[in-house]
C-alpha cells in the first residue's frame, strides 16, 4: 500500500547556550493510510519535536536542520508558512496532552469547532454549525447543541479532550497526530478517550501517530511502534515484534522493568543510570553508557538501522537474541 | 502475631467552602476524607489508589498531622496521637516522613545536599554534633546510590530520580520506622522508577519500615503493596490484601479502574473486554445520594440511590462498601 507519509532522515536540533541538543537526529519512517503507529519513549527522547517537526511547529532556539516530510508525495518541508496553513488541522491535525492550553478560554467550544470549519472548507456559517454540531455528537458529548455555547471552563477534563479531538476531526484530516492525549487524565476517563479514538480511527480511517511514555497505553493502541531514546530511533517494528521479540537492550530492558496490574512479580529489573542529558552528545549509541550488552564498536559510531525480520528494525551491534 | 503499627479509625477531614465579601460565611463542605479506618502493619506495605481528588493525600497529610483531622482517631503504636500538640507530637515526628511526588519542590533550592540530609538529623537530635551528622549523611548517600561527595552539590544539579534518591536519604535520616511515600515515582521516567521503588523494597527489608503508599499506578501498587485500599470521594469502598483485590476486585469501581488500566502485553489488550463507566467522577462538594457512585455503576440497583452501603467485612481479609456484595 501507498504510504501517506514517508519521514526521511529528520533532524531537528536546539541550539541553546549550554551547546547543541540533537532532540530528533536522523529520524525516519513510513505510515500507511488507516494505521495507528506508535511513538514510545521517555521525556527528552525526542518523540514530541518529532512530530511538532512533521507540523513544523519548531521555534527558536529549535531548528530542522535535515530531512524530508513526503505527505501524499509532496515534500511539505519545502512548503512555505502560507502552504503549511492549509496542510495543518486540514491535512494534518494534532491533539495535545493539556487540553486545557490548546483550547482557547475566551470563545465558545462552538467558536472554536467552527473557526476551524470555515477556515479550511469552503461552507457558510450555517453549514459550518451544523457542521460542528454534528462533530460534538460523535465524541459523544450530551446535548451538543447546547453545549456549543459553552466555555471550556465548564467542561472536565476529559470532555475537554473530546472537544479537541473534535476539533481535530472536523476537517476530515488523513493523518490524526495524538501526542500524549490521555496523560493528563484519571484512569477511567483514559479508557474513555483511547475507546473513543480507536473507534473513530476505525470508522473514519484516519492514519494516526499516537505519542505516549505508557507501555500499556501503547499497546492498547498501536499497530506498529518506533521506540525513541535520546532522540534517535532505536527500534522499529509490529506491536508483537516489539512486546514479543525486543530486539534492542533498552526495549527488552524497559519491558522488565515495568509492573503489570495482572501479574504478581516478585522483583523489578531496573535499567541501570539514567537517561542522557542531551547538550552535546558524543555521536555513539545514546543507551551505551546503561547497556550491559555493549561491545567494542558502540564506542566508535552510531549503529545503523537493521532490519532483523520482516519490518522490524533495530539500531544496535549486539541486539538481544542475536536479531532472531 | 501481626504487630500493628499505625491504626486509622474513622478518620474525618472536611475543608470548608466559604462564600461571601467582606463576611465569609461557610456555605458547604468539602468531605476529602469521609469515614476511613485502615491498619498498617509493622514491616508492611499498605497502598491507598483512587483518581485525583479522591482524598488519598489528604489522608496522608492528616496521618501526618500536617493538618489536623476533623473527627477520627490515629493511633501510632498504640497511642493516639490525633489532638497532639507540637510537642506531644516531636517524639512521634521522628518516626514519620514523607517522600513528596515532586523532588523539585521538596528539595530547598539553596540548601546543599549536606545541608538537606543533616538538618533533620541535627533537629531531632538523632547525631550530637554537626560532624557525625555529616558522616552519617556520606553512608546514607551511598545507601541511596549516590556518591559522599554529591553532598556538597545543590539540587538543581540532579536528574529528577537522583533527587528523589536525596528525598529518600533525607527520610531514613533520621531512622524513622513509618514512611509516607505520596507518588513517589510520579514524575520519574519509566526506566529510572523500578530502582526507586526497589530501593523502598530494599530498605523494608532491612529496616522493616512500614509504607503507606499513595498511587494512581495501579501496576506498580500490584507490585508494591501487601494490602490495598481504593479510594472514590472520600471513601474507602473496597480494602483488603493486595493480590486478592486485584485478581477478584468485588466493587464495581475496583473492577472499573482495573479494567480500565492498560497492561503492556498487545495480545492481552486485544482480548481484553474493557468496563467503559459512564461520565466523571462528581464534584466532592455535591456527592450523589446514596452509594457515590452509583451515576456511573453499571450494576445500579433501586437501594444504591438511597442509602450509602455499610463498609462491612465480607471474607477473611475482605472490606467492601457495596449493595451488590453479600
Amino acid at each position: 500500500m501507498e504510504n501517506i507519509l514517508s519521514v526521511r532522515n529528520l533532524s531537528t536540533y536546539f541550539y541553546m547556550d549550554e551547546g547543541v541538543v540533537a532532540a530528533v537526529d536522523d529520524v525516519s519512517f513510513d505510515l500507511s493510510p488507516k494505521e495507528v503507529l506508535g511513538i514510545v519513549g521517555e521525556t527528552g527522547s525526542g518523540k514530541s519535536v518529532t512530530v511538532k517537526s512533521i507540523m513544523r511547529l519548531i521555534k527558536h532556539p529549535g531548528k530542522i536542520v535535515s530531512g524530508q516530510i513526503i505527505y501524499k508525495g509532496q515534500d511539505i518541508m519545502r512548503f512555505d508558512e502560507k502552504e503549511m496553513y492549509r496542510i495543518r488541522g486540514k491535512e494534518i491535525s494534532m491533539v495535545f496532552q493539556d487540553p486545557m492550553t490548546s483550547l482557547n478560554p475566551l470563545y465558545t467550544i462552538g467558536d472554536q469547532l467552527m473557526e476551524t470549519i470555515i477556515q479550511h472548507q469552503k461552507v457558510s456559517k450555517e453549514e459550518a454549525y451544523k457542521r460542528a454540531v454534528e462533530m460534538l455528537g460523535m465524541v459523544q458529548i450530551p446535548e451538543p447543541e447546547k453545549r456549543m455555547k459553552s466555555y471550556p471552563f465548564e467542561f472536565s477534563g476529559g470532555m475537554r479532550q473530546r472537544v479537541v479531538i473534535a476539533i481535530a476531526l472536523s476537517c476530515n484530516p488523513s493523518i490524526l497526530i495524538a501526542d500524549e492525549p490521555t496523560t493528563a487524565l484519571d484512569v477511567t476517563i483514559q479508557a474513555q478517550i483511547l475507546d473513543l479514538m480507536k473507534d473513530l480511527q476505525q470508522r473514519l480511517g484516519t492514519a494516526m501517530i499516537f505519542i505516549t511514555h505508557d507501555l500499556g497505553v501503547i499497546a492498547s493502541m498501536a499497530h506498529r511502534i518506533i521506540v525513541m531514546y535520546g532522540g534517535k530511533q532505536i527500534e522499529v517494528g509490529s506491536s508483537d515484534d516489539v512486546f514479543y521479540n525486543p530486539a534492542h537492550p533498552y526495549t527488552h530492558m524497559l519491558l522488565r522493568s515495568i509492573p503489570r496490574i495482572d501479574r504478581k512479580i516478585d522483583r523489578l529489573e531496573p535499567i541501570p543510570g539514567q537517561p542522557p542529558r542531551m547538550i552535546d552528545i558524543p555521536k555513539v549509541c545514546p543507551f551505551l553508557p546503561r547497556c550491559p550488552r555493549n561491545v567494542d564498536e558502540c564506542n566508535q559510531k552510531i549503529p545503523d538501522m537493521i532490519e532483523i525480520s520482516q519490518g522490524h528494525f533495530v539500531r544496535c551491534f549486539n541486539p538481544v537474541g542475536g536479531g532472531n | 502475631m501481626t504487630e500493628i503499627l499505625l491504626s486509622v479509625k474513622n478518620l474525618k477531614k472536611y475543608f470548608p467552602v466559604k462564600q461571601g465579601f467582606l463576611i465569609k460565611r461557610t456555605v458547604a463542605e468539602i468531605k476529602a476524607v469521609d469515614d476511613v479506618s485502615f491498619d498498617i502493619e509493622k514491616g508492611k506495605t499498605f497502598a491507598l489508589v483512587g483518581e485525583s481528588g479522591c482524598g488519598k493525600t489528604t489522608v496522608a497529610r492528616t496521618v501526618l498531622k500536617l493538618t489536623n483531622p476533623t473527627e477520627g482517631q490515629i493511633f501510632f503504636e498504640n497511642t493516639d496521637i490525633s489532638k497532639f500538640g507540637y510537642s506531644e507530637l516531636l517524639p512521634f515526628r521522628r518516626k514519620m516522613q514523607i517522600v513528596f511526588q515532586d523532588p523539585m519542590s521538596s528539595l530547598n533550592p539553596r540548601m546543599t545536599i549536606g545541608q538537606i540530609v543533616t538538618e533533620p538529623m541535627i533537629f531531632h537530635k538523632v547525631a550530637r554534633t554537626k560532624q557525625e551528622a555529616y558522616d552519617r549523611a556520606k553512608s546514607l548517600m551511598e545507601m541511596v546510590g549516590l556518591k559522599a561527595f554529591h553532598l556538597d552539590r545543590y539540587p538543581h544539579q540532579f536528574s529528577g530520580g537522583q533527587r528523589q534518591r536525596i528525598a529518600i536519604a533525607r527520610a531514613i535520616a533520621i531512622e524513622p520506622e513509618f514512611l509516607i511515600l505520596d507518588e513517589p515515582t510520579s514524575s520519574l521516567d519509566v526506566s529510572v522508577q523500578a530502582q526507586i521503588i526497589n530501593l523502598f523494597l530494599d530498605f523494608q527489608e532491612r529496616f522493616r519500615f512500614s509504607y503507606l503508599f499513595i498511587s494512581h499506578n495501579l501496576g506498580l501498587v500490584r507490585f508494591i503493596s501487601h494490602t490495598v485500599g481504593i479510594m472514590y470521594l472520600g471513601k474507602i469502598v473496597e480494602l483488603g490484601e493486595t493480590d486478592e483485590v486485584f485478581e477478584e476486585p468485588l466493587h464495581p469501581y475496583s473492577m472499573a479502574l482495573l479494567s480500565a488500566t492498560p497492561i503492556p502485553d498487545p495480545k492481552v489488550e486485544r482480548s481484553r473486554q474493557r468496563i467503559i463507566l459512564k461520565g466523571g467522577v462528581p464534584s466532592p462538594i455535591s456527592r450523589p445520594s446514596g452509594c457515590f457512585f452509583n451515576p456511573r455503576c453499571p450494576y445500579k440497583m433501586e437501594i444504591c440511590e438511597k442509602v450509602y452501603p455499610e463498609f462491612r467485612k465480607v471474607s477473611e481479609n475482605r472490606w467492601v462498601a457495596c449493595h451488590l456484595v453479600k
